[in-house]
């Protein structure tokens, strides 16, 4: 992964230099009166130019102010974390090779080649390969479904006394409950097995979610609110078009976080009550003692839950390209 | 300009706040913040309203924008009964209020693509709107790219957008500094020039109110009262110079003698706590009689 992110970084400076300049001039002259004037004279000699027809449209200009963010201390940040997972993997290599004992046994622990010749022989396999398709769906599933009900469920108890009076109490009692907690329970009401570990997973997703929507409402500046009226919002069209847009940023945070908890919650549930899945592949390997198989499976789940959180992060950026420019928000 | 009124439509526009009345909380720690105050804006009048802080003057406003219910008296505009906010109303807040999440020119138009006006028109009459602000080249900018003062020309015009009859003005330069003030005194006393509809103005300000305004009303500390009414008989369009002339002059002390006695009223009770009066400050016998 780090590898890709420096490519990027060596090929695109040039693109990056274009943007750059425009945020800072903005500061420089923004407390002068006649800004427009010094700005862009040709703007200012025909009053009312053209409409432009871009403005709707504006997926590439998002990309090149991404690339606008490839500074030295970008690079910094990425070559130290491919130094920090090297040492990673130095730390087990050593740990194997040397058979490292004290207190911690790396008596029985595969060497990474071990596990890399597990991937090149199981990796391809038929097995491999729907095991994590089918946790992926699993993952998929309970998140989407936790989303659909946590994000409408979380502005409305967010917005509405009455709602939230309503249903906080519930969502107390539910909320410490862990989401493995739920397996037997959910083994019991749900008529087959894979519909319960999906349930699990949503379990572990819905809560993060629900709770940073509902505190994304309560931290949206209720001035914003009073101006929406004041322009004549609805009360739909103030949910669709400022409660919606301005929890946003919170909404994401739910999002990230509930994904995380996903994926604890299918794992421990696959390996309890599963089949198929990563968490039943781990805990198989366990069983037939087959040692480089445990640490291909656990390294499986680290490279899907950071893959999933990175699409997360992605979709926000890509949603919310305000944020660069928000105090205390990128840089 | 396209959004100019016409002449019909300045006839429309007349505030009308009579006997209001607002009390907070209740029994004992009941709070009497405005206390039957009267006052009336003319169609296309420029009218401020000025007084120490906390007297209740962004109460009443806040009551006009239809945020607040009286707890006696009643708003109208036009003869009609403020119940609850609308476009008619425009308001502009102290506190930045653009939608972070929208370009300039998106906020704009929002009070607009709430109307159901089309995209083509919505976006024409926004970018007049910033032409006149002088902002036109930041239209694809988000709020925080802008300094204060930017934002605050924004959201003047973003309250314009919808044609309302009149303007809610909460001390919209408070948060500014002063050089950055006076200039938006001027750019916004330009606006109104062209628009010429009824403006009710918050401040706290006295100059800012003597070279705005037509007219000010100047209230009491807690509970808030009308103590006057001054007529400004500058000419208009007003100009950065007249501000030297004696007769604006004169008119600073008029309001700064009034405002003194307020101010001092609203602090008194400090200022006797910590045994302060011996400080040269003239503790104004009506000021505190107005108090106790």
């Amino acid at each position: 992964m780090g590898n890709t992110a420096t490519a990027k970084i060596v090929a695109l400076p040039m693109v990056g230099k274009q943007t750059d300049p425009e945020p800072a001039f903005v500061e420089a002259k923004a407390s002068a009166a006649q800004v427009s004037a010094d700005h862009a004279p040709v703007a200012v000699e025909m009053p009312l130019p053209e409409p432009e027809p871009i403005p709707t449209v504006s997926l590439s200009k998002v990309f090149v102010s991404l690339w606008g963010y490839v500074t030295r201390e970008r690079l910094t940040a990425a070559a130290l974390a491919c130094i920090s997972i090297g040492a990673l993997f130095l730390f087990w290599y050593l740990g194997t090779k040397y058979k490292f004992e004290f207190y911690i046994r790396f008596k029985n622990v595969p060497t990474p080649y071990e596990v890399y010749q597990q991937l090149t022989q199981v990796g391809l396999s038929n097995k491999y390969l729907v095991n994590i398709a089918i946790s992926v769906r699993r993952i998929l599933l309970g998140f989407m479904i936790a989303t659909a009900i946590g994000v409408p469920l979380g502005l409305a108890i967010g917005k509405y006394q009455r709602v939230r009076d309503f249903f906080m109490p519930v969502v107390e009692i539910m909320r410490p409950i862990p989401a493995i907690a739920w397996v037997p329970m959910s083994i019991m009401l749900w008529p087959n097995n894979e519909a319960s570990i999906v349930f699990i997973t949503f379990i572990g997703a819905f809560f993060p979610i629900l709770l940073n929507t509902i505190h994304g409402v309560h931290s949206l500046d209720g001035v914003l609110v009073r101006a929406a009226r004041c322009l004549g919002a609805s009360e739909i069209r103030l949910f669709l078009n400022v409660i919606l847009p301005g929890s946003l940023p919170h909404i994401f945070t739910g999002l990230a976080v509930g994904m995380g908890v996903a994926w604890v919650s299918l794992i421990a549930a696959e390996m309890i009550s599963g089949q198929f899945g990563v968490g039943y592949f781990t805990w198989e390997a366990y069983s037939l003692v087959d040692y480089p198989a445990i640490v291909l499976g656990m390294i499986t789940i680290g490279v899907l839950g950071l893959a999933c959180s990175g699409i997360i992060r992605m979709v926000g950026v890509l949603l919310m390209p305000w944020l660069a420019f928000a105090p205390g928000g990128r840089r | 300009m396209t959004m100019t009124m016409t002449e019909t439509e300045v006839s429309k526009g007349f505030i009308d706040v009579r006997d209001m009345g607002v009390t907070f909380g209740a029994n004992d720690n009941k709070v009497v913040a405005v206390d039957n105050v009267s006052l009336n804006v003319q169609p296309g009048e420029f009218v401020s309203l000025i007084g120490p802080s906390g007297c209740g003057k962004s109460t009443l406003l806040s009551i006009v924008a239809g945020f607040v219910k009286p707890t006696h008296g009643v708003a109208t505009l036009d003869g009609k009964a403020i119940t609850k906010p609308g476009s008619e109303r425009g308001v502009v807040f102290q506190q930045y209020s653009l939608f972070p999440w929208l370009s300039v020119r998106k906020n704009v138009e929002f009070g607009l693509k709430m109307a159901g006006v089309d995209q083509s028109k919505r976006n024409t009459t926004a970018r007049a709107l910033l032409d006149l602000a002088g902002l036109l080249s930041f239209e694809n900018h988000y709020p925080d790219q802008l300094s204060g003062g930017m934002k605050q020309r924004i959201g003047i015009v973003r309250a314009l957008a919808t044609s309302p009859q009149v303007l809610l003005m909460d001390e919209p330069f408070g948060a500014l500094d002063t050089q950055t003030r006076v200039v938006m005194q001027e750019i916004l006393t330009n606006i109104w020039q062209q628009f010429r509809i009824s403006v009710l103005f918050i401040t706290h300000d006295i100059e800012e109110s003597i070279f705005l305004s037509d007219r000010i009303y100047v209230m009491t500390a807690r509970p808030g009262r009308i103590k006057a009414v001054i007529q400004v008989p500058l000419p208009r369009p007003r100009r950065a110079e007249m501000t030297d002339t004696p007769e604006f002059m004169n008119l600073v002390q008029e309001l700064k003698g009034l405002i003194r006695e307020e101010s001092l009223a609203a602090m008194a009770p400090e200022i006797k706590d910590r045994g302060l009066s011996g400080f040269g400050m003239k503790v104004g016998p009506k000021g505190v009689g107005e108090i106790f």
